[in-house]
């Protein structure tokens, strides 16, 4: 996979997670994995189609889940990680692909679409995504630490 | 028309009274005003309108970051965009949003009334795709379980699933977009694939990358297959799929918020297959 396509993503983190409040986004590390990970908490999925293909997953522990939730919902007390925290979570992640889908569009990767984003919650889950290698994006986000998995590939089609 | 309550975001004093009086000749009822972000969302959550109109280029946050904030704040709420931007990118960062519909400026009377009207009224496509859908994709799973396997398929029919679904233990995403994007999930239990593969290879599996293959590989098909299924039935639908995600876990619980899932039990020899899938309603007109 090329690192050039994960530029998009970081852009569009960057740029929506303050407008949903947070103070500071900053980006720790990024590596380089197989196609397998493993995950404790919650992780969001969302599928891309169009020039690129795969999906791009955000993943945080539960408790930065609910604290995540609480500073979307105006520091609304979260206590488990209910219907409206999992929905805040999830509109978060596909404001953040939308967005990137439009950060792609200026590198001339246009036509993106993207799915519908599911949460998966559980402890010891192995996450194949449908491509070779995955870029793993570490970003701490007003001390929330949160990672992005992005498994994309140029379409043939 | 009458009755429909239209709140109007731009920043131009102008453009909003030009937008009122086209919406008032057109029967609405103009709720609400807001010229930034500011005082959108208290104004939004006052008047609580059926519609807001939305110019993009505003000073300060833009139409898409307004309707970011209006969408979190209240993901029902039906934007249609009114701009003089329209260009293709414009457009699809709007539906990729959930933005309902989008007129471009200078408003013609007609357009806009005709794009309220099509939002506020029930999207006949959609009510196909969900009353077909699951059948389609149960037709999808029998066919392609029964000429791989030689196995029969029958079915045990569940409750939409607006909480959480539990993994049997391995869980197959696929991403569903065309004119309405979806998710169609696919779980079973690790005794349930290894089973599959014996038959489909004449022996045991050799390892979990070789089950997870299959598995992938059988979403994959019936993904394909229902969906293209949809497309013979109503081109419109436009349907295509991301290539499938797999996950592995006993007891992970997989929601889907803001997307109300379908689901059905196949019941096979190799053993029991869940099979959910959802559709959002997304956009509704672009004039």
């Amino acid at each position: 996979m090329d690192i050039n396509l994960i530029d998009p993503l970081i852009v569009s983190f960057t740029e929506i997670l303050p407008q949903l409040g947070f103070q500071s986004v900053e980006k720790r590390d990024i590596s380089l994995i197989g196609t397998t990970l493993e995950y404790d908490g919650v992780l969001v999925h969302i599928s891309l189609v169009g020039m690129l293909k795969g999906a791009i997953l955000i993943g945080m522990s539960l408790d930065s889940a609910k604290y995540f939730a609480s500073k979307m919902m105006m520091g609304m007390t979260v206590a488990e990680f209910d219907p409206m925290a999992q929905s805040a979570i999830s509109e978060m992640a596909n404001m953040i692909c939308a967005n990137a889908c439009t950060q792609y569009s200026k590198a001339e990767i246009i036509g993106l679409d993207i799915s519908p984003p599911l949460l998966l919650m559980g402890s010891n889950i192995q996450a194949t995504l449908p491509v070779p290698q995955t870029f793993q994006i570490h970003f701490s986000v007003d001390s929330i630490d949160i990672n992005v998995y992005v498994g994309l590939l140029q379409a043939n089609n | 028309m009458s009755g429909i309550k239209v709140m109007i975001v731009d920043d131009s004093s102008f453009s909003r009274t030009l937008i009122a009086e086209t919406l008032r000749l057109g029967g609405c009822e103009v709720v609400g005003e807001a010229e930034s972000l500011d005082s959108l969302l208290e104004t939004y959550n006052n008047c609580k309108p059926d519609i807001v109109t939305m110019d993009i280029v505003m000073p300060g946050a833009d139409g898409f970051e307004c309707s970011r904030a209006l969408l979190l704040n209240d993901p029902s709420t039906k934007i249609i965009l009114v701009s003089s931007m329209k260009d293709e990118e414009t457009e699809a960062e709007a539906k990729r949003i959930g933005i309902a519909g989008y007129v471009q400026k200078p408003v013609n009377d007609e357009s806009l009334i005709n794009v309220i009207k099509s939002v506020m009224s029930p999207d006949a496509l959609y009510e196909q795709l969900i009353d077909l859908g699951l059948e389609t994709f149960k037709e999808a799973l029998s066919q392609n379980i029964t000429r791989m396997t030689k196995a029969h398929v029958t079915f045990a029919d569940m409750d939409t699933f607006e909480t959480k679904h539990v993994s049997q233990g391995i869980t197959t995403v696929i991403g569903i977009i065309g004119r309405h994007t979806g998710s169609m999930i696919m779980d079973l239990s690790a005794e349930t694939a290894d089973n599959m593969v014996e038959v489909l290879l004449r022996r045991p599996s050799k390892n979990q990358e070789e089950v997870l293959a299959m598995v992938a590989e059988l979403a994959n098909i019936v993904a394909g297959a229902a969906c293209s299924m949809l497309n013979k039935m109503d081109k419109a639908y436009s349907l295509r799929v991301s290539p499938p995600s797999v996950f592995c876990s006993s007891d992970s619980e997989i929601t889907s918020p803001n997307l109300k899932m379908q689901a059905f039990y196949a019941q096979t020899t190799f053993g029991r297959i869940y099979l959910g899938i959802g559709f959002k309603k997304g956009l509704t007109l672009w004039i």
